[in-house]
């Protein structure tokens, strides 16, 4: 922990999926004042491990993302209350911006906003444009000094804490987000403390080298975050993280934004299609009819279903039950499918 | 045919006369005549005015530079380097239809005139580097697609790599550096024959590019070179060219008539520009539109494919259907949860392609790209003013600076506007998002 690194912090403040979430009906429930408390403790340690660390704390709200706290902005800002002789100096100006522009934030939610979708991808870019600017200016600002001094980067990642289902109509900015991340070597880490697994999110992670935990006990999240968040990535290869036990490459088409595990592609610019489509709406190709009728002979019978819903529905699409699509009826071309395999089957119920 | 030594000395001060003084182009155009006498007249009656493209892109650059009130120049040079970076931008972003299934044949000039030291180390050192830089940078945004590498000494083309999908196996082909000595003469035709045959068989939905590297002056051919340029045509094979020493007549026509792009590198950062100018994927040939106006392009198709789930190594051991070898990792295929070892392939028990979804998602932000964002010229009628950037919260300028050499394009407070969310975003942030991120910061989108 030599070298200090900077961490971004996405925190999801759904206020419905925080209600959700502290309901006491739950195994073990996690209301949002606990969260915040095992949050600022987080990010207290972060800053504690090395002087030079750096922090910036994004909100995804609905509709809109936020900063919420930057070392940037800290330092410039002078802080007027009184200090106090019991807190570390940097925990009190952590502590008390975190909760002032959170409550601005929610503050300002008017009740039409509640419902429209989480910023995630908003909160995300923005992050990335931070680390973009903090590894840029770290790197000219040592050439004009003189270059004989090692360029110190501050080794950067990004946490996100989220509790919102997926977000199936941002799948391709989640997905640009992610390649931006990996060209610039950020590391994203997922803590996913309620709602159902994440598919995007589990990609975000597997792709740029990050770890993807599901809390078994969102009561203890501190204990999460300072095993599997709190040391950087170099440090992760000598201590045994949890890791993610599988990742779900399932897309979003583009026509009803729903996930899918069978598409269909577009051979000129790939754009997945749920159902076979005479005309692609992206680049417009027509396609021949005779692969549409082959296409919609093997089609599973399940698509129909779904193309009812043109309203991008998260949830329904999310939680579509992998075992139905497994029992569809088989194609002529499979022949003697399941049967051959008898090991798969119980890697498939897991 | 000019002799190679005046070529290069014409190459090697190009880079002086950029910054050198500015008489220098009456001595410059007799160089150019002397160089560029395979040029038309025609070329040459519009060289009398412009010599050199360049020339007229960097000419009296420094007058643009002014003296902020301290007597210091680094505002001025950070606008010319932001106005450098905005230039691009604005680029029309309209072409939609691009080919993404590519296939190239990169062709390296492997003769003895790639051991010029114009380019330092050599020219072949050089174009060693910045071909695996290519290849990287290559699929990184070509993830479908396939390179096979040729190259040219000794009067023959010699196979180096085959056409692969795999970035380290085309690494491994020219890594090697002592396999690549350079030696003899190149063959324009029988590099291009080579690599026309070996693209023979692709279908016909995905593109067929060479890619050539050329730092000699000659070629050495067994036949009539332009046959295999008319077969080239014929076999719709885009031909690019980067050469390192000057103009040559046949390299201008096999990229014309190809559609392909010719350059001649001045200097190194030059040639690497000229290079990576060819990675993204071209706009596809709107001939294929035009000539069947119902069916459309024929040889698109709609293909089924499945996008699996990948299973860690530390999940309970299996038989894999590919090899039939006991494995914890691999792919499940969606339709009939096989195991497969690796992707992209087709299911061995249902015959479903199984691709991974990142793989197909890399290109879409071709399809989907960022509005340019507008140069705010007054704060007035602004519905968000904040004196922050909004993507990375660096605080704009108070005051726009007292000398306003603003130009089309740059915005003298330096702020820049999402015409769909109306935030404001600094200058470095605009060219972020649009060349890395291509996600709009304020839109979500």
């Amino acid at each position: 922990m030599d070298r200090p690194n900077h961490l971004s912090v996405v925190v999801d403040l759904s206020p419905s999926q925080w209600y959700l979430c502290g309901q006491p009906s739950n195994a073990h429930p996690l209301p949002l004042a606990a969260f915040l408390s095992q949050l600022l403790a987080f990010l207290n340690a972060h800053i504690a491990c090395n002087d030079e660390n750096t922090l910036s704390v994004y909100g995804a709200l609905p509709g809109r993302s936020a900063l919420l706290y930057s070392s940037a902005s800290a330092e410039l800002s002078e802080l007027t209350d009184p200090a106090d002789s019991n807190t570390y100096r940097q925990f009190k100006i952590l502590d008390s911006t975190m909760m002032k522009s959170m409550s601005e934030q929610v503050d300002a939610l008017s009740d039409l906003e509640e419902e429209s979708p989480i910023g995630l991808v908003g909160s995300l870019t923005k992050s990335l444009c931070y680390i973009n600017r903090v590894t840029n200016v770290s790197t000219s600002s040592t050439t004009t000094v003189g270059s004989d001094e090692p360029t110190i980067r501050p080794d950067p990642r990004i946490l996100i804490i989220s509790v919102s289902p997926d977000e199936a109509a941002s799948y391709i900015p989640v997905m640009n987000s992610i390649f931006s991340a990996q060209k610039l070597k950020v590391t994203i880490d997922v803590c996913k403390i309620y709602g159902p697994e994440s598919v995007f999110l589990q990609q975000a992670a597997h792709l740029t080298g990050g770890s993807y935990i599901f809390l078994d006990r969102p009561d203890a999240l501190l204990q999460y975050l300072t095993m599997t968040f709190l040391p950087p990535p170099a440090l992760r290869q000598l201590i045994s993280v949890p890791t993610q036990d599988k990742v779900d490459f399932r897309a979003a088409c583009f026509c009803h934004k729903n996930i899918v595990d069978i598409g269909f592609v577009c051979s000129v610019c790939l754009s997945i299609f749920c159902q076979p489509v005479p005309v692609c709406s992206t680049c417009r190709t027509k396609f021949p009819i005779k692969t549409l009728q082959r296409l919609n002979a093997s089609k599973p019978a399940l698509a129909p279903a779904r193309s009812t819903a043109p309203v991008p529905s998260p949830s329904p699409a999310n939680s579509l039950p992998r075992s139905q699509a497994i029992g569809l009826p088989r194609t002529t071309s499979m022949g003697n499918g399941i049967s051959a395999s008898p090991g798969r089957n119980g890697a498939s119920t897991r | 045919m000019p002799p190679r030594r005046i070529g290069n000395d014409y190459e090697s001060d190009s880079e002086g006369s950029m910054f050198g003084d500015i008489d220098t182009s009456r001595t410059k155009k007799g160089k150019g005549k002397a160089v560029d006498r395979t040029k038309s007249a025609k070329a040459k009656g519009k060289a009398k005015e412009q010599p050199y493209a360049w020339e007229a892109t960097y000419t009296r650059s420094w007058d643009t530079v002014q003296e902020d009130e301290t007597g210091s120049l680094q505002g001025a040079v950070q606008d010319l380097i932001a106005r450098g970076r905005r230039r691009r931008l604005l680029a029309p972003a309209a072409a939609i239809r691009r080919t993404i299934i590519r296939h190239l044949v990169l062709v390296l000039d492997l003769s003895t005139s790639m051991m010029d030291r114009d380019m330092r180390p050599t020219r072949f050192d050089l174009m060693l580097q910045y071909a695996r830089e290519f290849v990287n940078e290559w699929f990184d945004q070509n993830p479908l697609g396939q390179i096979g590498v040729v190259g040219m000494r000794g009067g023959v083309g010699e196979r180096i790599g085959e056409m692969s999908g795999n970035p380290q196996h085309v690494l491994k082909h020219i890594a090697e550096r002592h396999k690549l000595e350079p030696g003899g003469d190149p063959s324009l035709q029988n590099a291009i024959e080579m690599a026309r045959s070996s693209m023979s068989h692709l279908p016909t939905h995905s593109s067929r590019e060479i890619v050539v590297i050329f730092g000699s002056l000659t070629t050495c051919d067994p036949g009539n070179v332009h046959d295999t340029l008319d077969e080239c045509v014929k076999d719709k094979i885009r031909i690019s060219i980067v050469a390192l020493a000057a103009e040559m007549k046949i390299c201008r026509d096999l990229c014309d008539k190809t559609g392909g792009t010719f350059g001649v590198a001045m200097n190194e950062g030059h040639f690497k520009d000229l290079l990576f100018e060819l990675i993204p994927p071209p706009a596809q040939r709107a001939i294929a539109r035009t000539t069947g106006t119902g069916v459309g392009n024929p040889a698109a198709d709609l293909m089924m494919m499945g996008f699996p789930t990948r299973l860690p190594n530390t999940s309970p051991p299996s038989l894999c259907v590919c090899h039939s070898q006991l494995k914890s990792e691999g792919f499940l295929c969606p339709r009939c949860m096989a195991k497969v070892c690796d992707v992209p392939t087709d299911c061995d028990i249902c015959g479903l392609m199984i691709v991974s979804s990142p793989h197909l998602a890399r290109s879409y932000h071709h399809l989907f790209p960022v509005k340019p964002y507008h140069p705010v010229k007054t704060l007035e009628d602004a519905p968000h003013l904040e004196n922050k950037c909004h993507a990375c919260a660096t605080a704009f300028p108070e005051s726009p600076p007292p000398v306003t050499a603003a130009t089309e394009g740059m915005s003298p407070l330096g702020r820049y506007r999402c015409p769909d969310c109306h935030y404001d975003f600094c200058a470095e942030c605009d060219v972020f998002v649009h060349e890395v991120v291509h996600c709009c910061p304020g839109c979500g989108k």
